[in-house]
């Protein structure tokens, strides 16, 4: 596959697009030297158990995909106060230390195949720095996706005790004939005693391959919660990853997918315990309908010198169709004793027994249906204490039912 | 039961350490060729088709790789087929195994008098089959069950006696070579086992029992077992098996195919105390046919390293699983057990529970598929995992995998993990009892949902077990 993306990207291009963003040397070979690594790096990691891949990578076609200069997108940024919310020109001019300090510190350039196309290739992105002691909330960035591929880089850096709110959408603008592919990095830094909630919101049109990779360092008593919501894309690859390296540090991954027609979510949660006394809880439901396939991995991973370690994990899908199927694999990897560590996941129909009190009582079945399965997300929206965003869940969800 | 007593006042060396001269009449040279497939097919006399089939499964044994990619699966490395002897032929008169301890030589009577076995076989066992190296050395059925058609055999001897149903069952259906890397080894160089046939309608009360024994240094046990239980029959299997320790490693790779008829109901129960320089990788699968029942109940407390998976087709409606699984992992062990349980039909249903206990550097890990395929309307699965730890030495993981097809189902999966609690022990420790004596007791109601679940023999034999490996006395 990596001789299909050197066929219609080279190293001119990511050489064009550094140039572009006036970007500093160090940048320019970190996207090179990311180039260069494709050709070895394995595609992302997915499950497999005997004779299934739970999700196939391979059956990209990047030839089709991946059109490295015509890049479009509308981007709408909103501040808060105190806090620069920039693009990546901006924000290398202004703060180019910075950026060097922290850029691919959280996620490798080179983790894999396709974040290290996403290096070598983004063009789209934003930054955001909360200088110290700065508390700032409802930072937004709503992104329009107008082009058949769009590699998009977002960089959160919060000093010492600040604390912000972000909200990201990704939706797809001006239609574009055939499938798309947009991919995304999220890198978040929390310092100490930082709190950073990042929600994002992916609802990119049903032909679009959706990869994406969020990750963040929680320093000490630092705090990093997020919140991912999928209903959009054909097939998406996703994970969202908590390091608490920090003693005291917190991390809370809140997640909920819909999945119709024949959409494929991978999606995985996951937190590493490093520091002492740190906390995690990683929540998802997801609803899938006709022939939609969710694949949800959750590891809960517990460092040797993680003492006193609380961590929690829970998922609950439920499935509407027949056709649908659900896998899902919550891991516990348990190095220290002193630990207090559980999963749980479920998987099932509508309650036939709430369905049949409810249509008893006058409730048409596909109205009670529906009623059901917005239930079934409260807990979930309920997490979420980011009110517009949880609106605008909500909205999705019902949506997606008809209503 | 009163051997309790006698297991109390036996010491650990003695009874499951003691090493016997090695003597036998056959041995294979150290390594896996296709000379010594033939020699071994040669030396039980088989059939042409059951030469074949090892020739077979040998190929295929080449052709696959090792297993490597599993996420933080046990280091098998050191595991190297070429050092291991395949074959041993322990030296008695008669294949097929004496019916009557006295007749065996006066070393391997002794063995299996020090593991208990004669003993348990007149107090609580429908039938007895006994394993010394490679060959089933004593084998023996209450009349009663041969009257009634119940076949009780050692697998060589089945394989000369009942060719039809050998021919169809073995290694076929269940557990083809092509399975893995260690089912076609065992395919390959397979020896003794036990052959278990329960007719129509039949019910054996009192369970047979078979135990499995390596003496030899770096020896490798093939032993296959292969249980066909016809409609509406009922029978209860339990397997035990030890190895003293040695410097060399050992391997212990057996097969287990189980056929659960309409009706049918069949329970496998194992005591794994494998010495601990045992590689211990083994195949077991049962397939279940409609309202038939399944149960395995695996307690692994020996080996270096356990990859063992029991798995259950549930082929016809209504068929039922039920895994108990208890794993014990002390120092320099890594026990990496679980469960397969595929729902094929609808109306199916199974049960895992699963507790692993972690302690002085070792590791556990429970790893388990269920998978409900389309179709599979009205399916239940409910699947816990218990993990308790020691100390921060030790790793505990819990791997499962859930892959679900229909909608019309009930799945729950469950785990947890914790540490032995400082206040429960303090607490106990209050009442007089000192620091072992209290982890002992926490150690055991850990365990007690599950051990209220089994038989009373297996259940004392378990606990007694957990309590040599708590005071540290075993390897």
């Amino acid at each position: 596959m990596s001789t299909q993306v050197h066929a219609t990207v080279t190293e001119a291009d990511v050489e064009q697009i550094s140039a572009e963003l006036g970007e500093p040397d160090w940048l320019t070979e970190t996207r090179l030297e990311a180039f260069e690594a494709l050709e070895a790096l394995p595609m992302p990691s997915v499950i497999r158990t005997p004779g299934r891949d739970w999700t196939n990578l391979d059956a990209l076609d990047y030839e089709e995909l991946v059109d490295p200069l015509e890049w479009a997108e509308e981007k709408d940024r909103v501040e808060a106060e105190g806090v620069e919310v920039l693009s990546w020109a901006e924000a290398l001019e202004d703060h180019g230390d910075l950026i060097e300090d922290h850029f691919g510190s959280v996620v490798d350039p080179q983790r894999d195949y396709l974040t290290a196309l996403s290096t070598a290739l983004f063009g789209a992105g934003t930054v955001v720095y909360v200088p110290e002691g700065v508390d700032a909330e409802d930072v937004k960035i709503r992104t329009t996706m107008n082009s058949r591929s769009l590699f998009n880089y977002t960089l959160v850096v919060a000093e010492k005790s600040s604390s912000v709110t972000i909200l990201e959408r990704q939706h797809t603008g001006e239609p574009v004939e055939g499938d798309q592919y947009y991919s995304g990095v999220v890198e978040v830094t929390a310092g100490e005693n930082a709190t950073v909630q990042y929600g994002a919101l992916q609802n990119l049109a049903e032909d679009t391959y959706n990869f994406s990779i969020k990750r963040g360092h929680a320093d000490t008593y630092g705090t990093i919660n997020w919140i991912e919501g999928n209903l959009g894309s054909r097939l998406t690859k996703t994970s969202v990853e908590t390091r608490l390296l920090g003693d005291g540090s917190e991390s809370k991954i809140v997640g909920a997918f819909f999945g119709h027609d024949d959409q494929h979510f991978d999606l995985a949660s996951r937190v590493w315990h490093e520091g002492e006394h740190t906390t995690a809880d990683l929540v998802t439901r997801g609803v899938l309908d006709d022939t939609a396939r969710s694949v949800y991995e959750g590891v809960q991973d517990v460092g040797e010198d993680a003492w006193d370690t609380n961590s929690y994990q829970r998922e609950n899908t439920l499935m509407l169709s027949d056709d649908s199927e659900a896998d899902a694999s919550p891991k516990l990897i348990i190095n220290n004793h002193d630990t207090e560590a559980s999963h749980s996941a479920t998987v099932g129909q509508v309650d036939q027994d709430d369905l049949f009190y409810m249509t008893s009582r006058g409730v048409d079945e596909e109205s009670a249906t529906n009623m059901l399965v917005e239930g079934f997300f409260v807990p979930v929206l309920e997490e979420v204490e980011v009110d517009e965003l949880r609106e605008d869940l909500d909205a999705l969800v019902l949506e997606r039912l008809g209503i | 039961m009163s051997s309790d007593n006698d297991l109390e006042s036996t010491d650990t060396e003695a009874r499951f350490e003691f090493k016997k001269e090695e003597k036998s009449a056959y041995e294979a040279e150290v390594g896996l060729t296709e000379e010594t497939v033939r020699k071994i097919s040669d030396d039980k006399d088989e059939p042409d088709w059951m030469l074949q089939r090892r020739l077979r499964a040998l190929e295929q044994y080449k052709e696959m790789p090792m297993p490597t990619d599993w996420p933080g699966q046990p280091d098998l490395s050191e595991v190297n087929v070429d050092e291991i002897i395949p074959y041993i032929r322990p030296d008695i008169e008669t294949r097929g195994g004496e019916d009557d301890w006295d007749d065996l030589p006066d070393e391997i009577q002794d063995t299996f008098d020090k593991l208990g076995i004669p003993e348990a076989e007149q107090q609580a066992l429908s039938g007895v089959g006994a394993q010394y190296e490679s060959e089933i050395v004593y084998q023996n059925m209450q009349e009663q069950w041969e009257e009634k058609g119940v076949v009780f055999m050692d697998m060589d001897k089945a394989v000369q006696e009942h060719p039809e149903l050998v021919r169809e069952h073995f290694m076929t259906k269940a557990v083809p070579p092509s399975d893995n890397k260690f089912a076609a080894l065992h395919g390959a160089v397979w020896s003794g086992g036990s052959f278990v046939y329960i007719p129509e309608g039949v019910t054996v009360q009192m369970p047979i029992q078979a135990y499995f024994r390596m003496n030899s240094e770096g020896m490798g046990q093939f032993e296959h077992t292969l249980i066909i239980a016809e409609e509406n029959s009922e029978v209860h299997y339990i397997e035990g098996c030890s190895a003293p320790q040695y410097a060399r490693h050992n391997l212990h790779s057996g097969g287990v195919e189980v056929f659960v008829k309409e009706g049918a109901h069949v329970q496998y129960s194992t005591v794994q105390n494998w010495s601990k320089n045992t590689y211990n990788l083994n195949t077991k699968r049962a397939i279940a046919e409609a309202d038939g029942r399944m149960e395995w109940i695996s307690g692994s407390m020996g080996s270096k390293a356990t990859m063992l998976y029991p798995s259950t087709i549930l082929k016809g409606p209504g068929a039922s699983d039920n895994h108990i699984t208890i794993a014990f992992a002390g120092e320099g062990q890594d026990i990496d057990t679980g469960a397969k349980v595929y729902h094929n039909a609808p109306n199916t249903k199974s049960t895992i529970e699963s507790k692993s206990i972690a302690k002085d550097g070792g590791r556990t890990n429970y790893r388990g598929l269920v998978h409900i395929a389309n179709g599979a309307k009205g399916s239940q699965t409910n699947v816990e995992c218990d993990a308790l730890m020691f100390d921060n030495e030790s790793t505990s993981d819990t791997m499962p995998y859930m892959e679900i097809q229909d909608n019309e189902v009930d799945v729950a999966h469950e785990a947890t993990v914790g540490k032995i609690g400082d206040e429960d022990i303090f607490y106990l420790q209050s009442r007089g009892l000192d620091d072992d004596d209290a982890k002992q007791m926490i150690v055991a109601g850990f365990i007690e949902p599950i051990t209220e679940e089994l038989p009373i023999e297996y259940a004392v034999e378990l606990n007694r077990l957990i309590e040599l490996e708590m005071e540290g006395s075993l390897g």
